[in-house]
C-alpha cells in the first residue's frame, strides 16, 4: 500500500517537473467561445493539441483549443493536389477567392492543419482547416471553440487620422518553447525587429516582453533589420533562437539574453545570399547527423549542417555565402512552405503551374 | 353542444392542402436558391434523413473542378430540405448542384451566384517618396491605392523597368521578393528594396552594386489588372519615372530643420523644413507640437517632396512658447534614424547615438 502511495507520488512528481506550467493541462486555462480572429496567419503548436494562431490583422494571438489529442506515431501520406481548389470548394467559393497563409502539423496526432482567408482583401474571412482520417478535409470550427487571445501592443496606432491610423506588424512567424510563445513582427513603416515572448496560459496582465534585435556586424556595420523567420534550438545544451533575416544572415541569439527591454546584438553564423527571404526553418534528424531546414523566396529549400554550430566564428567581414555549410535541395521546387510532419517526412506546400498540392515529403 | 363550424374549416382547409401538395408533387423535383440557402422543391422529405444522409439526396459544389462539396448543414424548413452553406454564397461563383430524389431521375443543375459587381474602381492614388530622384539606398516604398486592393499579386502586378523598358528580375531584382506589407485597409501597400544589396559590408552591395543606380533611370509600373479585393481590375495603368540619386548615410538631425513660427492670432501653419525627404508615414505620427499647457491639437499636412512638415493648430496660435518634440525613431527615405544610422559603422564611438527616446527643437510664437 505505501509503495502505492509512494509511486503514484513519484508520478506525480515527474509529470510535475516535466511540465509545471501544464500539470492541469495546457488547454484548461481556455474558455469555450467564439474565437475572435480578424486573420489566421502563421500557426504553431503548443502542448496538448493547443494551436497557437498569428492575427496580423486583429494584432494578436489566438489560442485554439483543437482536441486533437490522439497519438499518430507517424504520419499517415499526404498527397492533395490541387489543395486550394479544394479548401476553395469546402468554403463554398473558387481557389482565386482565397488564399493559404500557413500550414503546420499537430506534433501529437500529425495532422496537418492550414490557415487560410476566404476572400483576398481586407474583410476576408479567417478559416483553419485540418486533414482528417481518410485523406478527408475539415474545418476547425472557430464559433465555438475552447480559446484565448492576446493583444500585441503598439501594433497598430488606435487614434489620429486616417494616414496615422495605417501602421500594421505582420506576424512573420511564431513558436513555442518553454512555455512562452515567441512573436516575430514586421512593421509595414518603421525599419525594425522584436522578438516578443509571452506566457502561456496568457494572463490579461501581461502582453509580452520584447528585446530589440540587432544581427551581428557584416562588413564594419551592423543593422537592426526584422527578423522573417526564427526556430528555437539547443546548441551545447544551451537554449538559442536561430533567425533568418531577410538578407540573408543565420542569426544565433542566446535565449536567456532576449529579456524585455534588452538590445540583443546577434552572432551572424552564415551568409546565405540576397535577393532573398526565407520562409520556414526546422531542425531534423537523419542518420544519426543534425539538420535545419530552411524554405527560401529565391533560393530554393536549404538542407543546413546543424552539426557543431558553436564552432563557427561570428562573420564580421564583407562576404557573400560562407559559414555554416549547406546544400540546395534540388528536389524540392516551388515550396511555398515547409514544415516537421514527423521523424522521417515533411508537410510542403507545393507551387504548380495549375494552384497548389499539399503533400507529405521524404526529409532529404 | 359541439360546434361544426371550426371542424368543418379545418376539414376544408386539410383537403385544400392535401390537393396543393399533390399539385407541387406532380412538378418535377428542382433546386433553386433562395436567401443563401438551396432548397429542393418538387418533393416531400421524409421526416429522418435517409440512410446515407441528407447528403445522399443534395450536394452542392463550387465551381467546376473536382473539389469537395460544400460545407453546410441540411434542415428541413416548412416542409422543404434546404442546404445551408457554412459561408455565404459568393458573387461570381456558379454551383453545382447534384439532387438524387428517391424514385426520380437524378437532376444536375448549374446555379449561377449573385451577379458581381465588374466596375473598375481602383487606382494608384499617390506613391511614396513622391520625388523624381530617389537616393541609391531608398528602403521603403510606399503605394495608396483607392480602395481596398486584392493581395498577393506583387510578383504579377509590379514592375521596376530598367533605362530600356527591361522588367528588373531575377538577380536584378531591386525590391524583397514577394515581401507585401499591407496596412489594415489594404489600401496602403508598403514594399522593401532589397536590405542585402543596400547594406554596406555585403558582398552583394559591393558586387551587384545597390538596388537603384547613381544616374540611372527607372520606371515603376502597376499594371492595371491587379484586382481589387472584390477581384476586379484597376481603371488604369500606374507608372512613375524616377531617376537615381546619391545614397542618403547620415542621421537626420533636428538641428539642421527650419522651423518658420507664424504670428500670434493666426491659424497659419508652423513649417518646419528638412534638408532631405523624410519617411512619409512615420512624418504622420512621429512629430508633434507642445507647449506649457500640454500637446497641441491641430492637422499635419506633408508637402514638398516630404521636405515639409505643415502643422495647422486647431485653435489661433498664442504668443509663447513651444516645443517641436520628434521621435528618435524617425526615419529619412534611407532608413537613418535620428538616434541611429541605417547601418552604424562599429568604429565609431556609441556615445554618438542619441539615446533619448525624443528631441526637442524649442521655437517661441511672437
Amino acid at each position: 500500500m505505501r509503495k502505492t502511495h509512494l509511486s503514484c507520488l513519484a508520478l506525480l512528481s515527474a509529470i510535475t517537473l516535466a511540465s509545471p506550467a501544464f500539470a492541469a493541462g495546457a488547454a484548461d486555462s481556455l474558455k469555450a467561445g467564439k474565437a475572435e480572429l480578424r486573420s489566421a496567419g502563421r500557426l504553431a503548436f503548443g502542448p496538448d493539441g493547443v494551436l497557437f494562431v498569428g492575427d496580423s490583422l486583429g494584432a494578436s494571438i489566438v489560442a485554439l483549443d483543437t482536441g486533437d489529442t490522439t497519438p499518430a506515431a507517424q504520419a499517415a501520406a499526404i498527397d492533395m493536389t490541387g489543395i486550394d481548389g479544394k479548401v476553395a470548394g469546402l468554403l463554398g467559393t473558387t481557389a482565386d477567392k482565397i488564399l493559404i497563409n500557413a500550414i503546420a502539423v499537430n506534433p501529437i496526432s500529425k495532422n496537418a492543419y492550414i490557415s487560410v482567408s476566404r476572400g483576398r482583401g481586407p474583410d476576408a474571412t479567417p478559416v483553419i482547416v485540418r486533414t482528417a482520417a481518410g485523406g478527408k478535409l475539415e474545418m476547425l470550427s472557430l464559433d465555438n471553440i475552447k480559446n484565448a487571445r492576446v493583444s500585441l501592443p503598439n501594433t497598430v496606432a488606435g487614434e489620429g487620422n486616417a494616414d496615422q491610423r495605417k501602421r500594421m506588424d505582420a506576424i512573420t512567424d511564431i513558436a513555442f518553447t518553454n512555455g512562452k510563445v515567441v512573436v516575430a513582427g514586421l512593421s509595414n513603416e518603421e525599419f525594425s525587429s522584436n522578438l516578443r515572448m509571452i506566457s502561456y496560459p496568457f494572463t490579461s496582465a501581461e502582453r509580452g516582453a520584447s528585446a530589440e534585435i540587432f544581427h551581428g556586424s557584416h562588413g564594419g556595420f551592423e543593422t537592426n533589420s526584422p527578423i522573417r523567420t526564427f526556430m528555437t534550438y539547443k546548441i551545447n545544451g544551451e537554449d538559442v533562437v536561430l533567425a533568418a533575416y531577410t538578407c540573408t544572415p543565420l542569426v544565433v541569439f542566446k535565449s536567456a539574453d532576449l529579456k524585455p527591454g534588452n538590445k540583443v546584438k546577434g552572432k551572424t553564423i552564415a551568409e546565405l545570399g540576397a535577393g532573398n527571404r526565407p520562409l520556414d526553418m526546422f531542425a531534423y534528424k537523419k542518420n544519426g547527423a543534425d539538420y535545419i531546414l530552411m524554405n527560401n523566396s529565391s533560393r530554393g529549400v536549404m538542407k543546413i549542417s546543424a552539426a557543431k554550430l558553436e564552432s563557427y566564428p561570428a562573420i564580421t567581414k564583407p562576404t557573400d555565402i560562407t559559414g555554416v555549410p549547406y546544400e540546395t535541395v534540388k528536389s524540392l521546387n516551388g515550396i511555398e512552405h515547409i514544415v516537421a510532419l514527423d521523424d522521417t517526412h515533411a508537410l510542403a506546400l507545393v507551387k504548380t503551374s495549375a494552384g497548389q498540392d499539399l503533400k507529405s515529403v521524404a526529409l532529404p | 353542444m359541439i360546434c361544426l363550424k371550426p371542424l368543418l374549416r379545418c376539414l376544408f382547409i386539410a383537403v385544400a392542402l392535401q390537393l396543393g401538395a399533390a399539385a407541387i408533387a406532380a412538378e418535377p423535383a428542382s433546386v433553386s436558391l433562395e436567401g443563401g440557402a438551396f432548397k429542393v422543391t418538387g418533393w416531400t422529405p421524409p421526416i429522418l434523413p435517409p440512410t446515407g444522409g441528407w447528403e445522399s439526396i443534395l450536394t452542392v459544389h463550387a465551381g467546376r473542378g473536382d473539389v469537395p462539396a460544400l460545407l453546410g448543414a441540411y434542415a428541413l424548413e416548412a416542409g422543404a430540405l434546404v442546404f445551408r452553406p457554412s459561408y455565404p454564397i459568393t458573387a461570381g461563383v456558379q454551383y453545382r448542384v447534384a439532387l438524387h430524389v428517391p424514385g426520380a431521375p437524378a437532376v444536375e443543375k448549374i446555379i449561377d451566384g449573385p451577379r458581381r459587381d465588374t466596375t473598375p474602381v481602383a487606382h494608384v492614388v499617390s506613391v511614396y517618396p513622391s520625388g523624381d530622384v530617389w537616393p541609391s539606398n531608398q528602403l521603403r516604398l510606399y503605394i495608396n491605392f483607392s480602395t481596398a486592393m486584392s493581395r498577393n499579386e506583387v510578383a504579377g502586378h509590379l514592375h521596376i523597368l530598367d533605362e530600356t523598358g527591361k522588367k528588373l528580375e531575377g538577380v536584378d531584382t531591386v525590391l524583397l521578393p514577394g515581401q507585401e506589407l499591407w496596412d489594415p485597409t489594404f489600401q496602403r501597400l508598403t514594399l522593401t528594396f532589397d536590405p542585402g544589396r543596400i547594406k554596406r559590408g555585403l558582398t552583394s552591395n559591393q558586387t551587384v552594386g545597390p538596388p537603384i543606380e547613381e544616374g540611372k533611370t527607372y520606371t515603376l509600373v502597376i499594371d492595371r489588372e491587379w484586382p481589387d479585393a472584390r477581384g476586379v481590375p484597376m481603371t488604369e495603368r500606374f507608372q512613375k519615372v524616377f531617376r537615381g540619386g546619391p545614397a542618403e548615410r547620415r542621421t537626420p538631425d533636428p538641428a539642421n530643420w527650419t522651423l518658420s513660427p507664424p504670428k500670434p492670432g493666426t491659424s497659419a501653419p508652423l513649417v518646419v523644413t528638412f534638408p532631405t525627404p523624410m519617411n512619409y508615414p512615420l512624418l504622420q505620427r512621429m512629430l508633434e507640437i507642445d507647449s506649457v499647457l500640454g500637446r497641441v491639437d491641430g492637422k499635419i499636412e506633408i508637402a514638398a517632396g516630404e521636405t515639409q512638415w505643415r502643422f495647422t493648430p486647431d485653435l489661433p496660435w498664442k504668443a509663447g512658447n513651444y516645443r517641436l518634440i520628434a521621435d528618435a525613431r524617425l526615419e529619412d527615405r534611407a532608413g537613418n534614424r535620428i538616434n541611429q544610422p541605417f547601418d552604424i559603422d562599429v568604429f565609431e564611438k556609441v556615445t554618438k547615438r542619441i539615446e533619448t527616446p525624443t528631441v526637442a527643437r524649442p521655437f517661441t510664437i511672437k
